[in-house]
């Protein structure tokens, strides 16, 4: 084997190497639908959702917890198949993994101290998903981010503001629709 | 450089597969034969011997009652590789 050849194959095996995005991408939309459909669903029959003291608590805590494991499990499952992890899939899992942890944190201290949590949870997604697309170089991300941040500040200022609504409008354009652009993008560049 | 490292990365799969985790974590098995195009017999022991050689770390673990095999590389890997593609770029 020439010395060519053996450059050929190491740029050849360094050229397979790609971080695949569209798994984060269907974690983007599948967070943005089970959030949005929540909120509107909360919104529309809140004698539904808060018929009794803890019920809406329970709404808010159970199915986002169901939506972990599912991801959780989605994101084994496709990281199997793919065989292989790159260094910004793991910064990429360890950031929203530190996000999942901060969002337990911050419902189990509003539930001590009886605060809403929503402008919290939505102040850190926003830093999420700014450095998110920052490291994955994913400008509509960035934007979404900044976006959402700069709703998220909004709403300190409105206290009246329902935020529920905030959810709804916040999460379908720091989130829903970057991550639809990143799950849709073509990935053979 | 070592010619024992050198003597086994002469070896294109062996190449392959140290070229390949040098630039990922970890990689399973499945993803390396995609990697190198070789039949799986040939792969497990080339991997067995950049294993004894200390240039890969092979972790082997049950998932859902499955047996799973992980494969990176080592700082001695990273190393050997380093100079090694040094010794090639001064070559050429």
């Amino acid at each position: 084997m020439t010395k060519e050849e053996q450059l050929n194959i190491i740029n050849d095996a360094i050229k397979q190497t790609k971080s695949n995005l569209k798994p984060l991408g269907y974690n983007l939309i599948f967070w943005s639908i089970v959030i949005i459909s929540m909120s509107l669903f909360h919104y529309f029959f809140p004698q539904i959702v808060q018929y009794s003291f803890y019920s809406s608590t329970i709404y808010w805590v159970s199915i986002p917890i169901l939506g972990m494991v599912y991801t959780t499990y989605y994101n084994i499952k496709t990281g199997n198949k793919i065989g292989y992890e790159t260094q910004l899939d793991r910064v990429i899992r360890i950031i929203w993994g530190v996000f999942g942890l901060a969002w337990i944190f911050t419902v189990g201290i509003s539930l001590l101290y009886n605060i809403n949590p929503v402008q919290d949870i939505l102040f850190l997604l926003a830093i999420v998903l700014i450095m998110t697309g920052l490291i994955v170089k994913f400008h509509n991300i960035t934007i979404g981010g900044i976006g959402l941040l700069i709703f998220t500040v909004y709403t300190y200022y409105n206290p009246g503001i329902n935020l529920l609504l905030v959810n709804v409008i916040g999460i379908s354009f720091g989130m829903l629709i970057p991550g639809l652009s990143l799950y849709l993008q073509k990935t053979d560049e | 450089m070592n010619k024992d490292i050198e003597k086994l990365l002469f070896n294109p799969i062996r190449l392959r597969v140290i070229s390949f985790l040098m630039s990922v974590e970890t990689s399973n098995f499945k993803a390396l034969i995609e990697i190198t195009e070789s039949s799986k017999g040939n792969l497990s022991v080339q991997l067995k011997k950049l294993n004894e050689a200390g240039l890969i770390n092979i972790e082997k673990y049950f998932q859902k009652s499955y047996p799973t095999t992980d494969y990176s590389i080592t700082k001695k890997g990273k190393d050997s590789f380093e100079e090694f593609y040094k010794q090639l770029i001064s070559y050429k």
